[in-house]
């Protein structure tokens, strides 16, 4: 199997190959489609008893509101995974899903709470 | 109970100061992940079954602002390459607007996301990171450089300053806002 490295940046040509298989149950993409890399997820209070260790460990991390980006990192999962796994999560009755980052319908008190949030740092 | 996340994309060529911007506002330190990059997105043709598919993968940093108890901030810096493409569509999709950092010593490298913004009609500042605090070029030189059009906003900045960057976010905040309110 050939492979390339490339760290995100210019400067090396980083990265490693994944087969696609490791995509969980037959997915490679969340049905959820507005589920994005910055929509967050908290845990529900459910019996977490039946869940397979992976996606214990993704519930563990959502004691608090937690983005799908910020997930991928902590637990080194790709963000492609990391959004498939939350997903079924999601599907399943564990997670509670925010309100996804959205261009469309963003409204001017929104972004008036973000500069005040802003000023306030 | 809800959670609301709101999206800025800081962009711009190699080395212009987007993962020192993010680091300098970000409430933590900035976090790595990875996105899967598969062969359609990278353009290769698809000729093999499933198990055979290979990807590739790219770091992204991101950094979060705690804006109040249902509102974060999520600031995404765009990987350097212009093959990731499809990465910043990703990162684009739902965002407010993007932050360009430019690079004086390297006008030029900014440009292609200057290109990208525009196109998409995604609202977005250029911040001019001035590095050793000369700069050779004045706004007009770098505005046409960068064919901006003469409603983008354009600040200076020092990427490793706090207000500096916190000044760049509210820039392009107030510059989305002011879009919106063109377009009502
Ligand atoms: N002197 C100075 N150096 C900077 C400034 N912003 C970034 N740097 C440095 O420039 C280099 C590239 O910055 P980095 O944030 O990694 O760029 P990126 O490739 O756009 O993420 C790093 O060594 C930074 O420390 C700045 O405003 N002034
Ligand atoms: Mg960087």
């Amino acid at each position: 199997m050939s492979s390339e490295t490339w760290d995100g940046d210019d400067e090396s040509a980083a990265g490693r190959f994944v087969p696609l298989y490791v995509l969980v149950n037959g997915r490679t993409a969340p049905r959820d489609s507005t589920l994005d890399l910055a929509t967050q997820v908290v845990a529900l209070t459910v019996d977490t008893r039946r869940l397979e260790p992976e996606y214990l460990e993704i519930v563990r991390r959502c004691s608090g509101w937690i983005s799908v980006a910020e997930i991928g990192a902590y637990l080194r999962l790709p963000l492609a995974i990391a959004k498939v796994m939350v997903d079924v999560l999601v599907e399943q009755g564990y997670l509670a899903v925010g309100t996804p980052a959205q261009q469309k319908i963003i409204d001017k008190h929104l972004l008036d709470q973000v500069i005040a949030g802003l000023e306030r740092l | 109970m809800d959670r609301t996340s709101v999206k800025v994309v800081v962009a711009g060529g190699f080395g212009t100061g987007k993962t020192t911007l993010v680091a300098s506002v970000s409430e933590i330190p900035p976090l790595t992940t990875e996105e899967i990059l598969t062969e359609a997105s990278l353009g290769v043709d698809d000729t093999t079954g499933v198990e055979g598919k290979t990807t590739t993968t790219v770091a992204l940093d991101f950094g979060r602002i705690t804006i109040s108890p249902d509102v974060v901030l999520y600031l995404f810096g765009t990987p350097g390459q212009d093959r990731f493409w499809f990465m910043w569509d990703e990162l684009a999709q739902g965002a407010v607007g993007a932050i360009v950092l430019v690079d004086t010593r390297r006008l030029d490298s900014s440009f292609p996301a200057v290109d990208y913004f525009e196109r998409r009609g995604i609202p977005f500042i250029t911040a001019v990171n001035r590095f050793f605090g000369e700069c050779a070029y004045t706004e007009d030189e770098i505005r046409g450089a960068l064919e901006l059009d003469e409603r983008v906003p354009l600040v200076w900045c020092d990427a490793r300053d706090r207000e500096s960057g916190k000044l760049a976010l509210i820039t392009l905040v107030r510059h989305a806002m002011a879009r919106l309110r063109v377009r009502a």
